[in-house]
């Protein structure tokens, strides 16, 4: 249970309200207790009242209620009955606002844990789970766990006490009235467990046949022009139909035991209600209870119902916390393993921005190929350089290493002659500005979109990458400029602008290398030949590698990298390279003839 | 005040709409109601009992009549049982049944709407049509209405049996009533706001860590990790804030219901107290209302739950109706025509078009595909060749000019008949999950086995398939993730030739392929096309140099018509430009074969 000792050791940041909680769930259940005492005191009260002054005839009922002999007691009864149901009920209060309160605070605690640990950890880990596994983690799961410290706690404690100080009340009355009425009990635990085990499984299953019908809606209706141009309505129809009817089905056996739920509740409880009618009922004839005790069992029995039945389910409760628990334990365990170390040289705070592969080769975690296979470069400092190549050669791959997203599988990359991992991380990636292949922007607005990536960024810093990214003129056609929102909150900006924006991001962090992934595939020719003019004597003097499919990017660069396969298998300048009619040279007769396709 | 008035006849007309399709149950809805009254007797007439036996048995030491009234309590208890269990699976049963032939509805009036419907509404919205709105009516339809009515038996049947024994006794024990009603009416203002700011608060959590999990490697990259995390605290802080203000109301609401239960018992009991004095009430009536109180406020906070799911319900269904009354703009005509005998020929008669009001796509557009003709259409992107093509199949209509099929106006055929004449291979190869032999027929009886193997030999995609692990009933994850372009491709090709058509279509079918498919696709193309009229979109020059007639378009107008030969004739053309330089060194020596 080692995990589960991990798990508390949130407690104890709020073991101090956690505890005044415990109090007051028992104190509060303590006064509840009272109430059905008090009951069967006044039908007692009046019971012997009734013997004693038999002959005492009321004329009015405010004479009984105010004015009489009876009347301290039947008021002082009533009174003692509000203050333990008025003491009671703010106990009650007092519990939730105490234990469900930390437990809430529990929750914000360890989703700040959840998430630093997520910015910590590299890429590797990324890219071995799904981004909606690591969702799930960081989401739902602590949802539940969070049941385990609110309810999941709060309810065994009053189960346990109210429990304790009911049976103690009744064994008192009498032992043998006890084991009777508490006899169906115990059927309403298991039931609840049972039936919340099951709404939670099949729930899940019901919850996938769910996804299944939005999945046949989704293909149906993104490919609509070819079902009406083969007419397959009615087959689309048909398939929509099987699997709304297995939803249905599904549905109807979850339904049927939720309606065997409540009933069956229901007829425990009602049945305890029914055996205490009768061996009470027998009992008080023999003259061993009184009425009053009758109504005092109905009352336990009542009180009794709800503590019981949460047992089952808070059982079931714990248990999915506990599966839950697991699978972020599994995140917050995860080894952090781009970061700094020993062998790291804090003296190192710039760099200047040589890049050199040696023989590096790259799998991605839980791949069985390589990615890249023994590659050697050189790009010096100042250098413009080209990488291209097919879709899934490497390209990006290669790039990514540079920044260590991921560290390499074997081989080392240079930087001024420095081995990437000495170099401090924060500095290394301070200099690099990268520009990824799928624009990722956040929702938040633009100015803090392109300050991404510098402390205290001004106005006028902003404006300026802004400008130098070609994409100011854009932004300021916005009515709140600058301060325009974007993503789900916002609005939505063309691909093209995205591009931009990415680049006035990694421009403003004035870097030493630049990385261009593809970045301006969303703009059409036209349009990134003038961007790449003015981007140009920005690029001057830095470290710059381009990644591109379109030849008419990059055929100026210093140097052009082909990646085919892993594997650089053509290299050196755009002239060179089309004298040898390989790769690059059989690129570049394709594009030929699309560019002036789109010409004419 | 009028437009609350007027909200209200429009939520009148909603409930008779879904009264529709409820209408095939609603002998079971009455059977429900029926039995929901026979429950709510059941359930109420216990404490009845025990009043009786009480009074007339403990009270005067009758153990055979106490037995007795055991047996009916007993009797009482199961039989409720049995009524509840049965009524609610009937309810949820018929709600089912009513949500499934809704979905369906849905479903079909979706698929049969036209194309442009697709353009204008983004797909996410549709599946929300046909699922999560239909989800919101399922309490309404399945627990809703009968426990409504349940309800409302309940409190009638409590009130009954307190006032026949006093009414005296009932008006002081309901007397708390009001504060109750007020309590929970406020309760349920303040949460709903609340609940509102949580959900809000939910969304912004989520969608925070959503988008930093999509988004690490450029926070990483950016050394923006601290930042990113303060950020996340404060939204973390808002949602935890969120969240205690429910807690709050709750902690109130709660321990406030109880205590004016209890309140109403002690009312019961110093007052029934006095009156048993009286010699007007008795024990076993002081025991009864001790249970009918606690009973009372069950149904009360039922209903009021309910009111919030009907309102809920009502917002979805007009939704769902909103869908359901949307008009199809393309329609089989009143009275079709029967499309003449004929291997297809197809004719574009002066036609203009345009998606949306203000821009055209195709100008003036006019030419004639023989049957059995090869026509190639050339074009940059958005010169307006697929327009041609979604016009042929009639999924938009013509703003002028006419598309006719063997001579006959394509508005004046049934829908259906006109597209059977047509196969077609889309750009994007698309595929569904399923099985390939399901791929291939989409699911038409009509096509055998053998007759899928068959064409797949025929144009080599055979191999590949018979290599997949269950060979023709190999399943595809994800529209065919696991299968290369090339593959997908030949799977369409075998689907297109299975259907035997009049007229085949390709829309740059063969733009995405690798060049080592690229032969085997040619051929297949080829052994396609034969004995057809064929329509084709193509980049590659060297797929359409073979066609009978070769379309040049330009922004929406065909600039070139012809041949290959004569094309290439055309000096200062633009296909003869294209052409030379896609084949400046390789293929114009065979040309010069060709037409010697």
């Amino acid at each position: 249970m080692g995990s589960l000792q991990k798990l508390n050791r949130y407690f104890k940041k709020y073991w101090g309200t956690i505890a005044l909680g415990s109090i007051f769930l028992t104190a509060s259940n303590f006064f509840l207790v009272w109430i059905p005492v008090l009951l069967r005191k006044t039908v007692d009260d009046v019971a012997s009242i009734e013997d004693l002054k038999s002959a005492e005839s009321f004329s009015s009922i405010t004479e009984v209620l105010f004015n009489s002999s009876a009347s301290p007691i039947l008021a002082k009864n009533a009174l003692l009955l509000v203050g333990a149901v008025l003491l009671s009920g703010l106990l009650l209060f007092a519990t939730r606002q105490t234990l469900i309160v930390a437990s809430r605070k529990i929750e914000f605690d360890l989703r700040n844990d959840i998430f630093d640990k997520l910015l910590k950890l590299p890429q590797s880990f990324y890219s071995k789970y799904t981004s909606g596994e690591i969702y799930v983690r960081a989401t739902e799961d602590v949802s539940k766990v969070r049941e385990y410290f609110g309810p999941a706690y709060m309810y065994t404690i009053n189960t346990l006490t109210r429990a304790g100080f009911i049976i103690t009340m009744m064994v008192i009355v009498s032992p043998e009235l006890t084991v009777w009425a508490l006899l169906p009990l115990p059927f309403l635990s298991g039931f609840a467990y049972w039936v919340s085990g099951y709404i939670n499984d099949y729930s899940r299953i019901i919850q996938e046949q769910y996804s299944t019908i939005a999945g046949r809606a989704q293909e149906s209706f993104s490919s609509i022009r070819l079902i009406k141009a083969y007419n397959r309505e009615a087959h689309e129809q048909k398939r929509f139909e099987q699997e709304s009817e297995a939803y249905r089905k599904k549905k109807l056996r979850l339904d049927l035991v939720e309606s065997l739920f409540h009933p069956t509740l229901n007829l425990l409880i009602g049945a305890s209600v029914i055996i205490v009618i009768w061996k009470a009922g027998t009992l008080v004839m023999e003259g061993t209870l009184t009425v009053g005790n009758i109504l005092e069992y109905i009352v336990y029995v009542a009180y009794l119902t709800w503590p019981v039945a949460s047992l089952g389910y808070t059982v079931n409760r714990f248990q999915r916390s506990m599966a839950s628990w697991k699978r972020i334990d599994q995140v917050l365990t995860e080894p952090v393993e781009i970061e700094d170390k020993a062998k790291t040289d804090s003296s190192i705070e710039t760099i200047k921005g040589r890049i050199e592969f040696k023989n590096v080769s790259f799998r991605y975690p839980k791949a069985e190929a390589y990615a890249l296979k023994d590659i050697n470069l050189v790009i010096e400092q100042g250098q413009n350089a080209a990488i291209v190549g097919r879709t899934g050669s490497g390209k990006t791959t290669l790039v990514q290493l540079i920044p260590r997203l991921f560290d390499v599988s074997e081989g080392e990359i240079l930087i001024d002659d420095v081995n990437i991992k000495s170099i401090p991380v924060h500095v290394l990636r301070k200099s690099i500005g990268y520009v990824p292949q799928e624009t990722f922007l956040f929702s938040d607005t633009i100015a803090e979109n392109i300050a991404f990536g510098v402390e205290h960024a001004s106005q006028k810093q902003i404006e300026e990458a802004a400008e130098k990214a070609q994409v100011k003129e854009n932004i300021l056609e916005f009515d709140k400029k600058f301060e325009t929102m974007l993503g789900e909150r916002g609005i939505t900006l063309s691909g093209g602008q995205k591009q931009r924006t990415a680049i006035a991001r990694a421009l403003i962090r004035d870097p030493k290398i630049i990385i261009l992934d593809d970045s301006l595939s969303a703009v059409d020719t036209k349009t990134e030949e003038a961007i790449l003019q003015h981007l140009r004597s920005e690029l001057q003097g830095r470290t710059t590698i381009m990644i591109s499919h379109r030849i008419s990017t990059i055929k100026d660069a210093d140097i052009i990298y082909f990646v085919e396969d892993g594997s650089i298998v053509e290299q050196g300048s755009h002239k060179e390279l089309l004298q040898k009619e390989g790769y690059y040279s059989a690129m570049y007769n394709k594009q030929l003839i699309e560019d002036e396709l789109a010409e004419i | 005040m009028n437009r609350t008035s007027q909200d209200k006849a429009v939520d009148r007309d909603l409930l008779r709409r879904l009264y529709f399709f409820i209408k095939p149950y609603r002998w079971y809805v009455v059977l429900g109601v029926i039995l929901t009254l026979g429950a709510s007797f059941l359930g109420t007439i216990r404490p009845k009992l025990t009043q009786i036996a009480v009074d007339e048995y403990i009270a005067t030491n009758d153990l055979e009549g106490l037995l007795w009234i055991v047996v009916l309590l007993v009797g009482a208890l199961i039989g409720e049982f049995i009524i509840l269990v049965a009524n609610t699976y009937l309810t949820r049963w018929f709600g089912q049944g009513t949500l499934y032939s809704l979905r369906n509805a849905v479903f079909k009036k979706i698929q049969s709407l036209h194309v442009q419907f697709f353009d204008k509404n983004p797909i996410g919205r549709l599946i929300t049509r046909t699922t999560s709105d239909i989800e919101a009516l399922s309490e309404l339809l399945s627990d809703g209405v009968v426990n409504i009515i349940g309800d409302m038996f309940r409190i009638f049947f409590i009130l009954y049996f307190m006032f026949s024994m006093s009414w005296e006794l009932t008006l002081v024990s309901i007397s708390v009533l009001p504060i109750l009603f007020y309590a929970t009416f406020l309760f349920k203002a303040k949460v709903r706001v609340s609940f509102l700011n949580v959900r809000d608060q939910i969304a912004r959590l989520n969608s925070f860590v959503q988008e930093h999990i999509n988004g690490m490697a450029i926070v990483q990259l950016f050394s923006r990790e601290k930042k990113q995390k303060k950020k996340f605290v404060s939204i973390n802080s808002g949602y935890r804030k969120a969240y205690i203000e429910t807690i709050f109301y709750f902690a109130i609401f709660w321990p406030a219901v109880e205590v004016i239960a209890s309140l109403a018992m002690a009312l019961v009991i110093w007052y029934g107290g006095g009156r048993a004095l009286m010699d007007h009430v008795t024990f076993g009536i002081l025991l009864a209302f001790v249970q009918y109180v606690r009973q009372f406020f069950q149904p009360i906070q039922g209903l009021s739950e309910k009111f919030n799911t009907l309102q809920s319900a009502l917002a979805s269904s007009e939704r769902i109706f909103s869908v359901l009354d949307t008009p199809n703009l393309i329609q089989d005509p009143q009275q079709p025509r029967k499309l003449p005998e004929g291997k297809g020929r197809i004719e574009f008669d002066g036609v203009w078009f345009g998606y949306n009001k203000d821009e055209t796509v195709l100008r003036d557009v006019s030419f004639v595909a023989e049957p059995g003709e090869t026509v190639a259409i050339v074009g940059a992107t958005g010169a307006g060749k697929s327009t041609i093509i979604n016009l042929l199949m009639r999924f938009y209509d013509v703003n002028k000019g006419s598309v006719r099929l063997n001579g006959v106006d394509i508005r004046a055929l049934k829908l259906s008949d006109l597209r059977s004449n047509f196969a077609l291979v889309l750009q994007d190869n698309t595929l569904f999950s399923g099985s390939i032999i399901n791929n291939i027929t989409l699911g038409n009886p009509d096509i055998s086995e053998k007759q899928v193997i068959e064409t797949a030999r025929e144009i080599e995609a055979h191999r590949f398939i018979e290599r997949l692990p269950g060979k023709y009933h190999y399943k595809l994850s994800e529209r065919g993730a696991s299968l290369s372009m090339g593959q997908r491709q030949l799977i369409c090709f075998v689907r297109a030739m299975v259907y035997d058509p009049n007229i085949l279509i390709l829309d740059e079918a063969t733009s995405s392929v690798d060049s080592e498919t690229e032969a085997i696709v040619n051929k297949a193309c080829e052994r396609l096309m034969e004995g057809r009229t064929s329509i084709v979109i193509a980049h590659r020059l060297s797929t359409i140099h073979e066609a009978d007639k070769i379309l040049v378009m330009h922004k929406g107008e065909i600039r070139e018509a012809g041949t290959h030969q004569e094309l290439v004739g055309k000096k200062d053309g633009i296909y003869r430009k294209l052409y030379e330089l896609q084949y400046k060194d390789q293929l114009l020596p065979s040309i010069d074969v060709k037409s010697a």
